[in-house]
């Protein structure tokens, strides 16, 4: 019978299966960029997280004034895709621990 | 002239002939920067690890989803006459299609902090990329307006 050469079979990290269980209250934050228009963040704001106008802008004008703002806290894997979301709208966003 | 409104319930977008080849102009030149020009990548993590593994997972689906958008916008502005009525995905669509587009102008401008169109640098504005970075900003902010009456 033909011997194999033993094969490495990556196995997930022990850190990293820990922090998939754990990981709750993330932090997406919308950063400030020169080019993008206020009222597309407003729109973008409400279409994604279904804010309503006042706080669309409220948020809108915090990233303008404060160079971010923490549009949403969520667990790790909806605020992974909340941020793809947001870049596929061309807009800089980040994942931040809460 | 170029007009966009909201009519029943749908964003018209009107185009002559000139204006439908002028927008693809400026797709043809500002899309080859896409992925490349400041801000057109985002990082979505600090942590090198995980930036790493989005840029694996995640990025390639941003960059699908920017692709299909810009080809929307280009497949629409190739048919013929001068209308074109977008449904809200349609429209959204091209909402973010020009976005990713003005970003790469304001890239090639060498824009980085805001206040650039308070008090506009004259050599700006003799510049083609300045040209393109105000239609397209003309056409989205018109498509966003249509979007929210």
């Amino acid at each position: 019978m033909p011997t194999q050469a033993p094969v490495e079979v990556p196995v997930e990290s022990p850190v990293r299966r820990e922090r998939s269980v754990r990981d709750f209250g993330w932090n997406v934050v919308v950063w400030n960029d020169p080019i993008t228009l206020m009222s597309y963040v407003v729109l973008v704001l409400r279409r994604l997280f279904g804010y309503d106008e006042q706080t669309a802008t409220k948020l809108m004008l915090q990233v303008h004034n404060e160079g971010r703002a923490v549009v949403a806290s969520q667990p790790r894997e909806q605020a992974e895709i909340s941020v793809t979301r947001l870049h596929a709208f061309g807009l800089q966003a980040t994942l931040a621990r809460g | 002239m170029a007009a966009v409104r909201r009519h029943h319930g749908r964003v018209e977008v009107r185009l002559d002939v000139e204006e439908r080849a002028g927008l693809l102009s400026i797709i043809e030149t500002l899309s080859p920067h896409l992925g490349t020009a400041a801000r057109t990548a985002p990082r979505a993590y600090d942590d090198p690890d995980l930036e790493d593994d989005y840029a694996r997972l995640m990025r390639p689906e941003v960059e699908a989803s920017r692709d299909a958008d810009i080809e929307a916008v280009r497949d629409s502005l190739r048919g013929e006459g001068e209308r074109r009525e977008l449904d809200d995905a349609q429209a959204l669509s091209w909402a973010r299609a020009l976005n990713h587009l003005r970003l790469v102008a304001g890239a090639l401008l060498g824009i980085e902090a805001d206040g650039w169109d308070d008090e506009i640098d004259p050599s700006l504005v003799e510049s083609t990329e300045f040209t393109m970075l105000m239609a397209l900003g003309w056409m989205q902010e018109r498509i966003v307006q249509s979007l929210d009456a």
